[in-house]
């Protein structure tokens, strides 16, 4: 017997890609506003590319909306705010995200 | 012994009576001519027996006048009455004997003419009897004949049986059936001018009173139950006017020389008979009010009666009982559908505003009803499967007509405003007067916070959006943006992002084929933002686990920084199946097409290997995926739990499988969802009573509080627990939990 698939409609669910292993089920966090990452900001509506994330070269991730928040604000001193180093975008993450 | 004294005492009365009965004539002629008087008198006043044939005795009436006189003159007339009237109780016997003759043929027969025709009997006797046929003294008349009347009636009173009252009552409906079927023909007054010689007008007034009311309900019944169309009370005034006021006017009205004498002798019976037709008809709509309510809107000249009615008759608070004892035995029962509880729900709501305006009826009767669906599982299921219009089952709640607007939350009262009025008298203390506010209101307003409404509706849009094939979403689309005017916009942003996944999944989908088609098209969706979907671990084996490799590598090239993570059981999947001998069309969820490409390594299978094959599944979902194939005569089962594949057809076997009905993807519903969240504190609570042995609910409550995320209400805990209870883990005693053994 032989056995065609004409048509799959399937359902999947999207997730980052934050570089934590896969079977991580339950999701980070945002370390700011400590919503999950495929959820949105508090400053946000919809979630996914309208919400991106950011990738630091010190492998934190934040939504980007809570991270140039905080970067924003004096206090911050343009630091991590988990790990008080400067902060430095890594770039391939982010020049992907843009393209999209 | 009598002294002197005495004997002149005597003598001074005698000499006394003497002159008063002699009246000063000569001698002793004056006491003659009264003796004479006296004579002629008594037995021109004897009563006489009228069956008797000799006709009666002829009398000069000249002379029995003068007797009359001079019996006047000596003051006699007192006496004689009393002689009279001894006279009339020796002959009393006659109408006993008349009362009983009629009454026996009435007890044998019981024909109101016998009792007309004794009430004329009884008039003729008392004629016959009547001490004053002519005016012979004008002086003591009215004296005498009352005394007569009183005496005659007396006896004539003690001696009717007490079924005369049914006779006489039959009589007096017979009369009335007689008038008001011909209203125009000349009015009978004999009957009426006998009873009021008998004065059985006042003695029997309650009774004939209750003929009229009889009459009144009669009429009402035969012709307004079960006649909801049209309001009723305009041609039942119309048929008093015709039918039951000229009979009225005979025991009410008689003696009123022109109409408006009448009218007003008639006011007061008037308006009682009157107050009892209203109440008649209230009392028959009360009665009727639960199939009014069914029948809504087709009822609504039945509920413009009421409304009347109620105005005039204070029979509000039976009403209200009537419908609430209607709904306790037809409505709130586990027989009913939830649905049909609400559709009643909402009738009543309309009905009864069309009632009575202010809501006062609604909130007491709405009352039990929205406890008890409070406690129905499915109701907030039902209520948002008609939000959203629920297509198949034709009548929505909502009416389309009405104006979609938002929830209305109850207003404070506003008194500056000059229209305000109080609230109605028999208002409870806790009724809330809400005027304004719409059906949908008024039904999401059963439970105090929305948000289960709008989990639910989530829940729901979940599984309408999964079943879609043809991407088109306009009507969710549409639903959901309607249900933003009533819920609000912020409520309802997680259905947004869903509608939003839906797009984007074909858009996305758009971009992938174009790089590299494929059959597959997936919705992807964002989590968080739908309702928990079963979690399942299905592997999908050869060819699909290909496919969906293929799909996710493609998707990160279009979106590097994201992942795909299959939900496997979800979806469905189109098949053709090329056997030897046939080609096999077939649309089918996940898991039977994993089992059937798992039969295209291999021919026999038993029900463990495929189960390991895929990974972890129910046991009886995997027979229930094997018995689809089954069905279609693609698998057969030769042993027990040994599938073999049908390369060739053969004879569709004996054994026939019920064909499972296609389902909604399986969502887990809001009340799984909580008692998955439950579990989680089960581990808090059964410390707690390990280390404290029992403990009352609110104080488990405020330990929980302390547990992090615990947001559950002490209700929520409560059926927590008792659904514990029932799984024998704790016992409760006087409120107080403990650990069950």
């Amino acid at each position: 017997m032989k056995v065609h698939v004409k048509h799959w409609s399937a359902v999947a669910q999207w997730r980052w890609n934050t570089g934590n292993s896969e079977e991580d089920d339950e999701g980070d966090v945002c370390g700011i506003c400590r919503v999950p990452f495929e959820g949105c900001c508090p400053s946000c509506k919809m979630p996914g590319d309208d919400c991106p994330l950011i990738w630091g070269e010190c492998s934190h991730v934040f939504h980007m909306h809570c991270l140039l928040k905080w970067i924003g604000t004096a206090a911050s001193k343009q630091q991590c705010p988990m790990d008080r180093r400067t902060w430095v975008t890594a770039e391939r993450k982010v020049n992907s995200n843009d393209r999209s | 012994m009598a002294t002197n004294a005495v004997r002149a005492q005597v003598g001074a009365k005698w000499q006394e009576s003497f002159a008063r009965l002699n009246r000063g004539e000569p001698g002793i002629t004056g006491l003659m001519a009264f003796s004479e008087a006296w004579t002629l008198v008594t037995e021109f006043l004897r009563p006489r027996d009228i069956t008797d044939p000799t006709p009666p005795k002829q009398y000069n009436m000249q002379q029995v006048r003068a007797a009359f006189d001079i019996i006047n003159k000596c003051r006699r007339l007192p006496v004689m009455l009393e002689v009279f009237l001894d006279d009339m109780r020796k002959c009393q016997h006659l109408i006993t004997r008349e009362v009983e003759a009629h009454m026996t043929l009435y007890e044998t027969t019981p024909d109101p003419d016998t009792i007309r025709k004794l009430v004329f009997r009884l008039v003729e006797w008392y004629n016959a009897w009547l001490p004053i046929r002519e005016r012979v003294t004008p002086v003591l008349g009215p004296t005498i004949i009352s005394a007569y009347t009183l005496a005659f009636q007396t006896h004539l009173f003690s001696v009717l049986p007490p079924t005369f009252a049914g006779g006489i009552k039959s009589l007096v409906a017979a009369s009335l059936v007689h008038v008001a079927s011909q209203p125009a023909g000349p009015p009978d007054m004999t009957l009426w001018a006998a009873f009021e010689t008998l004065s059985l007008i006042d003695r029997y007034e309650t009774l004939i009173a209750s003929v009229g009311y009889e009459f009144i309900e009669s009429y009402v019944l035969e012709t307004c139950a079960g006649k909801w169309t049209e309001p009723m009370l305009a041609t039942l005034r119309t048929w008093m006017v015709d039918r039951v006021v000229p009979w009225m006017i005979l025991p009410y009205a008689r003696g009123a020389t022109n109409a408006d004498e009448a009218k007003s002798m008639m006011q007061g019976v008037g308006s009682r008979f009157d107050f009892h037709l209203h109440k008649t008809l209230c009392d028959l709509r009360s009665r009727e009010i639960f199939d009014i309510i069914v029948d809504f809107p087709e009822s609504v000249g039945a509920l413009q009666d009421l409304k009347e009615c109620l105005q005039r008759v204070d029979q509000r608070a039976e009403l209200v009982q009537a419908l609430r004892r209607a709904n306790k035995k037809r409505l709130l029962h586990p027989g009913a559908d939830t649905k049909d509880i609400l559709t009643q729900y909402v009738s009543t709501i309309k009905c009864l505003r069309i009632v009575d305006p202010p809501g006062v009826l609604l909130f007491k009767v709405a009352d039990p009803i929205r406890r008890y669906l409070r406690d129905r599982p499915d109701t907030i299921r039902c209520i948002v499967a008609s939000l959203v219009g629920d297509g198949e089952s034709g009548d929505s709640l909502v009416d389309e007509s009405e104006p979609i607007l938002p929830l209305q939350q109850p207003e404070m009262e506003n008194y500056s405003d000059p229209e305000w009025t109080p609230e109605p008298i028999d208002a409870g203390p806790d009724f809330r007067a809400n005027k304004s506010s719409d059906v949908i209101s008024t039904i999401v307003s059963i439970y105090d916070s929305k948000d289960l409404f709008v989990k639910e509706l989530q829940v729901l849009l979940a599984q309408r959006l999964l079943v879609v094939k043809d991407g088109n979403f306009d009507r969710e689309r549409r639903n959901i943006e309607i249900l933003k005017i009533r819920f609000g916009e912020p409520a309802l942003q997680v259905c947004e992002v869903m509608l939003r996944d839906m797009t984007d999944s074909r858009r996305i989908d758009q971009h992938v084929q174009s790089q590299n088609a494929t059959i597959m098209h997936p919705t992807i969706i964002s989590r968080h933002f739908w309702p928990a979907l079963e979690s399942s671990d299905i592997i999908m084996p050869g060819q699909f686990q290909a496919l969906q490799e293929r799909y996710a590598k493609e998707f990160s090239v279009f979106k590097p920084d994201k992942v795909l993570r299959w939900l496997p059981h979800l979806g469905r999947v189109h098949l053709e199946l090329e056997l030897d001998d046939r080609k096999i069309d077939a649309d089918v969820p996940p898991l039977e097409a994993a089992f059937i490409e798992l039969f295209s390594d291999k021919d026999v299978w038993t029900v463990d290997d495929l189960i390991s094959r895929v990974g972890s599944v129910s046991r009886s979902a995997a027979l229930k995926a094997l018995a689809t194939w089954v069905d279609m005569h693609v698998l057969k089962e030769d042993d027990e739990n040994v599938f073999r594949l049908l390369s060739v057809a053969e004879e569709p076997g004996t054994r026939h499988v019920p064909k499972p009905a296609e389902e909604l993807p399986s969502i887990v519903s809001v009340q799984q969802q909580q008692a998955e969240q439950m579990r989680v504190y089960w581990k808090f609570i059964e410390g707690m009573l390990t280390n404290l042995g029992q403990l009352g609910l609110d104080r488990i409550q405020t330990m929980l509080k302390f547990a992090p995320g615990y947001d559950q209400t002490i209700e929520q805990l409560g059926n927590f627990m008792e659904a514990a209870r029932r799984e024998g883990l704790v016992t409760v005693k006087d409120g107080m939990w403990k650990l069950g053994r």
